[in-house]
């Protein structure tokens, strides 16, 4: 018994030690060093979006390393270090704003870091808003979040309604120029902004939507809708939905020999996945992404393009690029890092909202400029095509493009 | 052990040590109901910047929020009791009315641009009308096939909610915010759950609570000795969706976002059962026993990573131990007549096994 209790105590005395180790780690002290700045993210780390969640995370904490290595943030020549607080809200709208609430409140977080998915997003802006506490997230495209009128938040991707946009604009310069579009989209909130934008840009730029069909989010079984979309015969086939679906509609084009010219898809193309569960199907497949590896943006601020894949790669020891949920979380941090230089304060948070709202920077993933909704409208939309070499080449627009388009492409049975 | 542990007849300890909890449980209550009171806007805005006030605050918008949302589920467990616990059909689709209730909030006050305060009395009004709608073909099943009924219902109405444009579509509705009203939500969610109460009291005490307590242990019977069983069981399923739709319907304007991910979660459906069986079922008390313990615990652990995972599987283990050895639920020990012991799980566990 006494061996026991002794052994508790020594396991106790161990313990403080180490934390206070960690306590004084945690706040050197030079002349031109402040007090830490608290951000609190809170972030899908388990459930649905889990994967994704992850992903924003290694985006944070990217830019978490580095602006520490600088010494913290320069707010008028006095360096704040940084603290990012994580919450898991298990991919759960409810708990997200829950957990927000508590970071504000019991954490004394000073700024917010979005969450991952627009739901999460959406519940979590109330709460900003309730708190006048600025969030900056890259993690949410439905543009409903932003036409309420709501003061703090401001997103730094393109909104969903450009996500086909840069295709079709890329479509109205090809040679033989493709004129039909079928249009197929699931029904979430991402999904159903993209495809009331393609059906309200298209016309305009010369196109006909020859069907336009909504289907349950999450659908793997699309026979039909491919069927029927065949026996309108398109130049172009568009999806908006996710990466399961992706590679069900491809497949169904495939089987029912559906020819387009064009195949693009919202969201799946551009991740491993695809190109591995579909192997040379893949190929000639289009998506818009937020951002690729090869995009030649000149920041004035923060790392080069190059570099910052380099960057990721040796930070996490991997072989594989980052992928543009971690990019577009990275330059949510940059957003907030350059309003906060700004605005020459860490204190007065209305400040900083300004300073955001003022915000105009050109970073490794584009411009950063807000609207008067706070939505980044600067930011273009790349178009990338899994090309015959069976890798990923950004192709529109041509200025950041690193290869021409393969166009058209081959009826099914030729390849 | 001692015979006293099968004894059923509380000793004087046993009733001194019952007062006394009586006595804790509606000091915190007072507690819990008066502190909210001190977050004024000066509070309030003191987690902007605490420093300048000098002060910490016993209450902060964190702590009213867990409140809130505890005060939300006890309303749900007891209302679920009513249905469930007092009639005994196993309702697994409750959360159908409190999705109703928040789209009704909020597509009056997003789209109509109605005051909350004018929209909010139409949230139990539309829940209890569908109750009545599906309950007079749903409450014929019996067992399984009204458990699943009910389930595929609240799944059904969510799905055809978020294909209609006119309620937000996949998009959801947005209320608009309500600033500095913390406190006022914690409020109406706390009068809902008290309502709930104060309901399944006067039914216990009812004609008609009797009723529904007679179709519960044999529903031939009941007939027999001239119960009007469809009217009574459609009664309590309205009954129970009133109050779950007013809780959806001040849920929706104290988020100012739903969507049918938010406001038709399929976990709700379980976790109000959970509560309502782990405090005990036809009880009084035991779904609100059940709902602030389990809430609590499930709030203290969200946004820990893996530990709030871990929590899932643990309530579902929980719900297994519980049926099998306190089926009554855990306040049989407190207002009821018996002791926890191991006999009572002896017993318990010959009760339940067939």
């Amino acid at each position: 018994m006494g061996g026991r209790i002794r052994g508790l105590m020594s396991g106790i005395a161990a313990l403080s030690v180490l934390v206070a180790c960690g306590g004084a780690t945690g706040g050197g002290t030079t002349t031109t060093t402040g007090a830490d700045i608290i951000l609190g993210a809170p972030l899908s780390l388990t459930g649905s979006s889990s994967k994704e969640g992850g992903l924003a995370k290694q985006g944070y904490d990217m830019w978490q390393t580095w602006v520490n290595q600088q010494g913290g943030i320069n707010v008028k020549g006095v360096k704040h270090k940084v603290q990012i607080k994580y919450a898991d809200d298990q991919s759960k709208p409810d708990i997200s704003a829950q957990l927000t609430q508590s970071l504000i409140t019991d954490q004394k977080v000073q700024f917010l870091l979005g969450p991952y998915g627009s739901g999460p997003t959406a519940s979590d802006a109330v709460i900003a808003e309730k708190n006048s506490i600025p969030m900056v997230e890259g993690n949410g495209a439905a543009q409903a979040i932003f036409s309420k009128g709501y003061k703090y938040t401001f997103g730094v991707l393109s909104p969903a309604n450009k996500y086909l946009q840069g295709v079709i604009d890329l479509a109205a310069t090809l040679n033989p120029k493709p004129s039909t579009i079928a249009m197929l989209a699931a029904d979430d909130s991402f999904s159903q902004e993209v495809a009331a934008a393609v059906n309200d840009y298209a016309p305009g730029k010369g196109f006909s939507v020859v069907y336009n069909q909504k289907y349950p989010n999450g659908s793997t079984d699309v026979s039909s809708l491919v069927a029927a979309a065949k026996a309108k015969n398109p130049d172009i086939l568009l999806n908006s939905g996710h990466l399961a679906e992706a590679i069900a509609i491809n497949k169904a084009a495939k089987d029912l020999q559906l020819n387009a010219k064009l195949f693009a898809y919202s969201v799946g193309p551009s991740t491993p996945d695809f190109v591995n569960a579909l192997g040379k199907d893949s190929y000639y497949v289009m998506d818009g992404s937020q951002w690729t590896p090869q995009v030649k943006y000149k920041p004035t601020f923060y790392l080069s393009v190059a570099d910052y894949t380099a960057a990721y790669k040796s930070t996490f020891n991997t072989q594989e690029d980052p992928d543009y949920h971690v990019a577009e979380s990275t330059a949510a941090c940059l957003a907030l890092q350059k309003a906060i230089e700004n605005a020459g304060t860490v204190t007065n948070t209305d400040k900083v909202r300004d300073a955001l709202a003022s915000l105009d920077v050109m970073t490794f993933f584009g411009e950063i400029k807000f609207d008067n909704r706070g939505v980044n409208v600067t930011k273009p939309m790349v178009v990338e095509q899994i090309q015959t070499d069976g890798k990923h080449h950004t192709v529109f627009p041509s200025d950041v493009a690193d290869k021409q388009v393969q166009y058209p492409t081959p009826p099914w049975s030729q390849r | 052990m001692s015979e006293a542990a099968f004894s059923t007849q509380p000793s004087r300890t046993g009733r001194r040590i019952r007062r006394a909890i009586l006595i804790a449980f509606l000091l915190v209550v007072v507690v819990v109901l008066v502190l909210p009171l001190t977050l004024t806007q000066q509070a309030a805005d003191a987690n902007l910047d605490p420093t300048t006030l000098g002060i910490d605050f016993a209450i902060n918008k964190s702590i009213v929020r867990t409140e809130t949302t505890i005060a939300m589920f006890v309303a749900l467990a007891a209302a679920w009791n009513l249905i469930g616990g007092l009639t005994g059909y196993a309702a697994f689709g409750n959360v159908a009315f409190f999705g109703l209730g928040a789209y009704t909030v909020g597509f009056l006050t997003d789209k109509q641009h109605l005051s909350f305060a004018l929209a909010l009395p139409l949230a139990p009004l539309v829940a209890a009308a569908f109750a009545g709608l599906i309950g007079v073909p749903l409450l014929r099943l019996r067992g399984h096939y009204f458990a699943i009924a009910t389930l595929g219902t609240g799944v059904a109405v969510g799905e055809v909610i978020k294909n209609l444009d006119v309620f937000g579509g996949a998009t959801g509705l947005f209320p608009p915010i309500l600033r500095h009203a913390d406190a006022l939500f914690f409020y109406l969610m706390a009068a809902n759950a008290g309502l709930a109460v104060v309901v399944t009291w006067l039914v216990m005490r009812s004609r008609f609570g009797y009723g529904l307590i007679a179709i519960r242990e044999n529903e031939e019977a009941a007939s027999v000795l001239g119960v009007n069983t469809t009217a009574y069981k459609v009664g309590a399923f309205a009954l129970a969706a009133a109050l779950t739709g007013l809780a959806g319907g001040i849920f929706a304007q104290w988020s100012s976002f739903i969507d049918q991910e938010s406001v038709f979660p399929i976990q709700y459906n379980v976790q109000m059962i959970l509560m309502a069986i782990i405090g005990g079922a036809g009880t009084l008390f035991g779904p609100v026993a059940g709902a602030i313990v389990l809430e609590w615990l499930i709030l203290s652990l969200a946004g820990g990573g893996a530990s709030a995972v871990y929590a899932q599987m643990g309530l579902g283990v929980l719900l297994a131990v519980t049926v099998i050895f306190v089926p009554r639920g855990v306040v049989d020990f407190f207002g009821g007549s018996s002791k926890l012991s191991l006999g009572y799980f002896r017993r318990s566990l010959r009760e339940t096994s067939v």
